[in-house]
């Protein structure tokens, strides 16, 4: 007569698998943070009224940055916003307008966004008429 | 008083044939509390660069996506306008209050010019959300 051989399922090694896919879960849920910058864009009514003389106005006119309507560079915008010593003012001095002409790509947009939120400014969209 | 007798040591064996069943309710346990990538992030997005971007410490509550054909997704639903996304963080805005529950990820192709993602910057703002920009650090 033929000898039956046990078709037990191996159980021991269950738990083990079982803690290595948790680690794995865990380990993975973390590396998928993604970077990126903060922008609280005020909400609320349009506002129509003329901007006033004294709050600064980024102008992105394709690749080129205006900071009041002067021509700057990226670094020149930096030092320009630190200079203002934003996280110390308060309410709408913090206000920084954002203005962009047709055509601006992301790319110019976001960093002139992730230097002003670096710099604790608060960005104001300005629309086009 | 002092015992005169000697205590007798037991061994107390650990119960493991359970541990098994422990691990497998944890697995569960985290594959449904995990979030689940609503973001889409096999769409054709090429993310700007920037030197200020950082890992925020917050949980965000809708994710926006442009891809590189300007087309808009919101939490992985593609969507007509910048108005659908409005309404969308709206509905999801409507029960928390704090700071700390309106965080909205946008994701935008870095090519995408002003016409295709300043409406939704402004859909974001509009809504009461906080934009928070994925970028990538600059090289």
């Amino acid at each position: 007569m033929k000898n039956r051989r046990s078709s037990d399922i191996p159980v021991d090694s269950f738990s083990d698998i079982a803690f290595l896919l948790i680690i794995y879960f865990m380990v993975a849920t973390t590396l998928v943070k993604v970077k990126s910058v903060t922008a609280d864009l005020p909400a609320g009514e349009k506002s129509t009224q003329a901007k006033s003389e004294k709050t600064p106005i980024i102008n992105l006119r394709g690749g080129e940055i205006f900071f009041s309507d002067k021509p700057v560079k990226m670094d020149e915008l930096n030092e320009r916003l630190a200079a203002l010593d934003l996280p110390n003012q308060d309410g709408e001095k913090r206000v920084i307008m954002l203005e962009a002409a047709k055509g601006t790509p992301y790319q110019n947009y976001f960093q002139v966004l992730a230097s002003i939120s670096a710099n604790g400014g608060v960005v104001a969209i300005v629309e086009d008429e | 008083m002092k015992r005169s007798k000697k205590k007798k040591r037991k061994t107390i064996p650990i119960p493991v044939a359970s541990m098994g069943d422990i691990a497998f309710l944890l697995i569960i346990f985290f594959l449904v509390c995990s979030e689940s990538i609503k973001d889409k992030s096999n769409l054709p997005v090429e993310l700007p660069t920037s030197e200020y971007v950082k890992k925020p410490d917050i949980s965000v509550i809708a994710y926006v996506v442009i891809d590189e054909n300007g087309e808009l997704y919101f939490d992985g639903q593609r969507v007509d306008s910048a108005k659908d996304i409005e309404w969308g963080v709206r509905a999801l805005l409507t029960n928390s209050v704090s700071d700390d529950q309106r965080h909205v990820q946008l994701k935008c192709d870095k090519s995408q010019s002003k016409e295709v993602f300043q409406p939704v910057l402004q859909a974001i703002a509009e809504a009461g959300g906080i934009i928070e920009a994925v970028g990538e650090t600059e090289q």
